[in-house]
């Protein structure tokens, strides 16, 4: 019997030095979970009869996670981000975005931005991102001569914000650790999410008007359309586009009368625009596209703005379906992922480029992505288990409440531990093993000392600190000496291009994020206001 | 997929005629009763299919999914996929079979998911069996995920320290990391078989409208595959005594990757 000091301190020391010889992080936790118990209860009451007592824990944890039915949007959401990587969907909307923008100062910059956000919202892992960017953008704008740093610092703080937008890996695997909605959590995290991604290009901008050298324009092409005349085609893209959207919306409302699956019945939700009430909306949204794209652009600069822009048409389909499924109410978090999956595959299909390869590659990919997560899970379900069996949680959150530091002080010094574990280790490792000790503290502070313009109610405090973490996360991916979007930046970045150089790149946009961490941390409103 | 034979050698090719044979037995059982879902007066439904006592064809249906099963992800492990290592330890040939077997799930699960969304939503009539099929088919992914995590020796792990040491540390590490996973192996073997044996002799069900030995299956296939997880650490400490060092970057990292994705990008 060891006091929870003591056993803490070990746990802590244990789990450094563990790490320090190289042994995999879940099963350092799971080791630790041992430790925990022997350390907890007399050897001869855990080992006096095989097959039972208190280690029986570690087999229950375990089970806890295996049939967890919100994880299984973990391995769908990989198997479909390694699907889109191997289509030509990226590159397509890359190529229609840079078509509009190509006039504007700084614009493949911003378009490596946009594209980031798209791709983010489709799809919830970084990695993938960062190197599909630094494939296509970066050549570009390094021959176009763009300034390298800020080239690189666009490619990868845009490319990071594939877990700051919905649907974020790190913010489910907060929901399942914390118990939190999850929903909730990616309608939370829209607006920071978007705030960061503004930032961004607003420093884009801002730099690139203030000093044109560094983003010079691309040669003027004599066939490309000007300026107004190619707002006037994506307004027909854009006119043709929602004329399908409304046109699949009827059809589907018709259907539904049809089958009669929509009369009105007390009691039961009424489907969402599948109403017949809903119909003459449906209708009249239909014939103004219509209008505006027959009577305003005209016909042949739609289909000309249709053909210049419909790379974009495959995102849009892939985020209708995913967001679509997750806010339509139609399905959970899981389903949606799966959906993601079948829309990747079918629109792949239909550009025939999908092959037994390819799928198979994927899925080869999305295993070994898979186990290395989940088992960090499994480890870490195992310790949280047995130090909570032991009481561990309550005495931090004792401790520290117990202190004399003022609420937003261990905020402040939870965001600095953040910081500097996001700089030596994986985000999985921090939201699986921290999290457990920290919310709990979190929630005991008291909720009107939380931020200073606007404050919190009670019940969305799990939600907001999940979002502050989440942007912590952010900052991590980019942070020396091991910010993983360094590394895969460099693994296809020009070989005069050094780690250093890239981690320089990052310097203005590690200042930005903080910027928006801080936004979240005074005014924390921001995250609620879609709640 | 045309490379040559990692481990099977001259059984390749029985093996592959084993694989087309059982899976298209599976499939013909599958139209008959797919088929007899319209004309039989007791059709066999998936209420039926995890009981299949006295009835053979959904008996053939299940030995001729197993067959196919096994004999595909016997083939397809004999090829070395492009981001994976030759196999070189004792029991990495196992590990390997499992792991095709996993990804063949993770494809499944995607169609049971998209089978159970169009039927409930586009047809309202919602299956009582798709969430908790996925449900059981995910917990032996990820059981399978971690022993393939560990073949291919992708768990997380940080190098910062384990990089700059010499070699021989470098074992004495290893060896440790090693025999603490046994132990933490053998302590939750000791603490969780008679929970598992007791619920697999009953084949404790999920208690629900399908109602499959989730639990009755599960609980003791994390102790199996747990075990065979150490195994494999075994194996790999075996297969790598004798290796250089190596220096570790991002493991994410792969060069095959960032090929596949040029050439894509090329090709518009």
């Amino acid at each position: 019997m060891v006091d929870i000091g003591t056993l803490s301190m070990i746990l802590l020391l244990g789990m450094f030095a563990l790490l320090a010889i190289g042994m995999p992080l879940g099963f350092a936790s799971a080791f630790l979970a041992v430790v925990t118990l022997v350390l907890k209860f007399d050897v001869d009451i855990l080992f006096n009869t095989f097959g039972r007592g208190p280690f029986s824990v570690l087999g229950q944890a375990v089970y806890r996670q295996m049939t967890n039915y919100v994880l299984i949007s973990v391995p769908l959401f990989i198997f479909m981000a390694a699907l889109l990587e191997r289509s030509g969907i990226a590159k397509d909307m890359y190529s229609a975005l840079n078509q509009l923008l190509s006039r504007t100062r700084g614009g493949i910059a911003l378009v490596t931005s946009l594209m980031a956000v798209i791709m983010a919202a489709m799809s919830g892992i970084i990695g993938g991102e960062v190197v599909l960017l630094g494939l296509i953008a970066l050549p570009q704008m390094l021959r176009l001569g763009y300034n390298q740093n800020l080239a690189i610092g666009t490619i990868c703080a845009s490319g990071s914000l594939g877990t700051m937008i919905p649907p974020s890996i790190v913010l489910i695997f907060y929901g399942l650790v914390t118990e939190t909605s999850i929903k909730a959590l990616f309608t939370a995290s829209f607006l920071p999410g978007f705030m960061l991604a503004s930032f961004f290009m607003i420093y884009i901008l801002f730099r690139s008007i203030m000093n044109p050298e560094m983003a010079p324009l691309p040669p003027e092409d004599p066939t490309d359309p000007k300026g107004k005349e190619k707002g006037l085609m994506f307004l027909g893209f854009l006119g043709r586009l929602f004329m399908w959207i409304t046109g699949v919306l009827i059809a589907r409302n018709l259907f539904f009368t049809v089958t009669g699956d929509n009369a009105v019945t007390e009691g039961v939700e009424p489907i969402f625009l599948g109403m017949v009430s809903d119909l003459p909306y449906i209708i009249g949204a239909f014939v103004i596209c219509a209008l505006v794209v027959y009577l305003v652009v005209g016909k042949d600069r739609s289909k000309a703005g249709w053909d210049m822009s419909k790379g974009l048409v495959a995102p849009i389909i892939v985020i209708g379906v995913v967001l679509g499924s997750i806010y339509g109410g139609i399905t959970g978090i899981t389903e949606a992922a799966g959906m993601g999956v079948v829309a990747v595959f079918v629109i792949g299909l239909v550009r025939r480029e999908m092959t037994f390869d390819i799928v198979w590659d994927s899925l080869m990919r999305t295993l070994k992505s898979t186990g290395t997560i989940i088992w960090v899970t499994i480890g870490a379900a195992a310790l949280a288990a047995a130090y909570t069996l032991a009481g561990g949680p309550t005495y931090v959150a004792n401790m520290i409440v117990g202190s004399d530091l003022p609420t937003m002080g261990v905020i402040l010094v939870m965001m600095f531990i953040f910081l500097i574990m996001g700089m030596f280790m994986d985000w999985v490792g921090i939201v699986l093993l921290i999290m457990p000790v920290f919310l709990p503290i979190v929630l005991r502070l008291p909720v009107e000392e939380i931020g200073v313009l606007g404050h919190l109610e009670a019940r969305h405090v799990a939600i907001w600190f999940g979002v502050v973490f989440c942007m912590n996360m952010q900052v991590s991916f980019l942070s020396p000496p091991f910010g993983p979007a360094a590394f895969y930046l460099k693994s296809v970045a020009p070989a005069h291009i050094s780690l250093t150089d890239i981690f320089k790149g990052f310097l203005p946009f590690i200042a930005i994020q903080l910027i928006a961490l801080s936004v979240l941390l005074i005014w924390p409103p921001i995250v609620t206001l879609f709640l | 997929m045309e490379n040559q034979s990692v481990w099977l050698g001259g059984l390749r090719g029985p093996v592959r005629l084993g694989m087309i044979g059982f899976t298209g037995l599976a499939l013909v059982t599958f139209v008959i009763l797919i088929v007899s879902q319209f004309v039989s007066a007791e059709p066999i439904g998936m209420y039926e299919m995890i009981r299949p006592a006295g009835r053979p064809l959904a008996m053939l249906m299940l030995f001729s999914l197993a067959g196919a099963l096994l004999f595909a992800s016997v083939y397809l492990s004999d090829t070395v996929g492009p981001i994976e290592e030759r196999p070189s330890g004792f029991f990495d040939y196992i590990s390997l079979v499992a792991s095709r077997l996993a990804m063949i799930s993770i494809a499944f699960v995607v169609i049971v998911m998209f089978y159970e969304v169009v039927s409930r939503y586009a047809f309202n009539r919602p299956t009582l069996w798709a969430n908790e099929l996925s449900l059981w088919i995910a917990s032996f992914i990820f059981l399978l995920a971690g022993l393939y995590a560990m073949q291919q020796r992708s768990h997380i792990r940080i190098y910062v320290i384990y990089d700059m040491m010499p070699r021989a540390f470098q074992k004495t590490a290893d060896v440790i990391s090693v025999l603490l996973i046994l132990l933490f192996t053998f302590t939750l073997v000791w603490g969780g078989f008679n929970d598992a044996w007791t619920r697999m002799l009953r084949m404790e069900t999920f208690g629900t409208a399908w109602d499959p030995p989730l639990p009755g299956t599960v609980k003791p296939a994390i102790l199996i595959i747990i075990v065979l997880v150490a195994v494999q650490a075994v194996s790999n400490l075996i297969a790598d005594w004798n290796k250089a060092p190596e220096h570790h970057g991002h493991d994410d990292i792969d060069e095959h990757e960032i090929e596949t994705l040029r050439r894509t990008l090329e090709d518009k």
